[in-house]
């Protein structure tokens, strides 16, 4: 009950403080229109008057309250100014940049954090992504102060990725690989599920080649992912005493802010082979 | 070349494991092909280009991990996996294509 009374009185300051912020705001809308202070025929109370509404109820609120309660009369008044300036008073002044611009002040002064975070990091943060605005900067600074550092940007060609001796690497270690479940010829040991993890990362140097060229050097990358993932998979088995891995999963995926990298892994059981029976 | 997804091969025996033979292919380089994928989608005919490349790119694995399996003396592939995964870029459209299996000899 408690409670519930103090909550009433609360939301009551508060009512108290929109009401405040609204006539301030007013007022402010009234002296402005009645000295008639504009920029090329744009009354300037427009932009003032939300923001005197939004600062008052701000201050009133903080003071009854303890706490910030949204500038709600900043939208009052947003919404009084725009249909008194733009409807009633000069029906020709139609949606134009100005009227964008008040309405993101207002906006901005009713709920800043999030308007802030959207601007700075959603807008400046996508652009910035796309045109690589700051990076150029940072990286203009950077050789300025360590010239000598600067490398080359651009990779003119991509070799061919080595299929034969990544295939002799492979199959070359006194470790079996076996994709198939169950080898029902061999008999095995189980020793325990294995597996290993590496990450390709995007070469993003090579953004200015060609499309093919990016994809084979991106399929090189998970080529070389894919081996290096197999032979840590080997050493992991047999230095649990195993010499074959069955059942073996690769696994490719994309990880890392907007795809940035790619995983890939490689899993399945250790066992180890009884020497009698057939392998290579 | 035998190529099977099955653990062993029926009425043959497996004389040697040979070790593990893969293939990797990529598709979605061509972005005018894949615009025009994208206008049958909405059309709604089969995008047989875009189909087309797939197969392509399938088959690029298929060959690379064969010519590995007989560059290890290997006559046959079982326990055979096929994968496709996008691997994002312009549109989504690269798809990477992986084939891998166990190289064995049989008699």
């Amino acid at each position: 009950m408690n409670i519930d009374k103090q909550r009433m009185a609360n939301l009551q300051k508060a009512f108290n403080s929109i009401v405040i912020g609204t006539v301030a705001g007013l007022a402010t809308y009234a002296f402005f229109l009645y000295f008639n202070i504009a920029i090329f025929g744009w009354n300037l109370g427009l932009l003032f008057a939300p923001l005197v509404a939004g600062y008052a109820e701000t201050f009133v609120a903080n003071k009854l309250i303890g706490e910030n309660i949204g500038a709600i009369s900043a939208f009052i008044l947003f919404i009084v100014t725009v249909v008194y300036g733009f409807i009633i008073a000069n029906p020709t002044l139609g949606y134009n940049i100005i009227t964008i611009g008040s309405i993101a002040i207002i906006i901005q002064a009713a709920i800043p954090t999030f308007i802030n975070y959207f601007i700075i990091v959603v807008i400046f943060g996508t652009l910035s992504y796309l045109t690589g605005f700051f990076k150029k900067i940072l990286d203009k600074i950077k050789y300025t102060i360590f010239p000598e550092k600067k490398k080359e940007d651009i990779i003119d060609t991509v070799p061919l990725f080595n299929e034969r001796e990544s295939n002799e690497l492979i199959n070359s270690q006194d470790f079996i690989y076996i994709t198939s479940t169950d080898p029902i010829d061999l008999d095995y040991e189980i020793i325990g599920f294995f597996y290993t993890t590496s990450i390709a990362s995007r070469n993003t140097r090579i953004i200015k080649l060609s499309p093919e060229k990016i994809e084979r050097q991106q399929l090189n990358d998970l080529k070389k992912g894919k081996d290096e993932c197999l032979i840590r998979l080997a050493d992991k088995i047999k230095s649990s005493g195993g010499n074959a891995v069955i059942d073996l999963d690769i696994v490719y995926f994309l990880n890392g802010l907007g795809g940035s990298d790619f995983q890939i892994i490689a899993r399945g059981m250790g066992v180890k082979i009884k020497e009698e029976h057939p392998t290579s | 070349m035998i190529l099977t997804s099955a653990n062993t091969l029926e009425n043959k025996e497996i004389i040697e494991y040979k070790g593990l033979v893969t293939g990797e292919a990529l598709i979605g380089a061509n972005i005018y092909k894949d615009l025009f994928s994208g206008v049958r989608d909405v059309v709604g005919g089969r995008t047989s280009t875009y189909e087309e490349e797939i197969k392509k790119a399938r088959d690029i694995a298929l060959e690379s991990m064969e010519e590995k399996a007989e560059q290890l003396g290997a006559n046959a592939i079982i326990g055979l996996k096929i994968a496709y995964d996008n691997l994002g870029g312009t549109m989504g459209n690269t798809i990477l294509i992986t084939t891998y299996g166990t190289a064995i000899k049989y008699e």
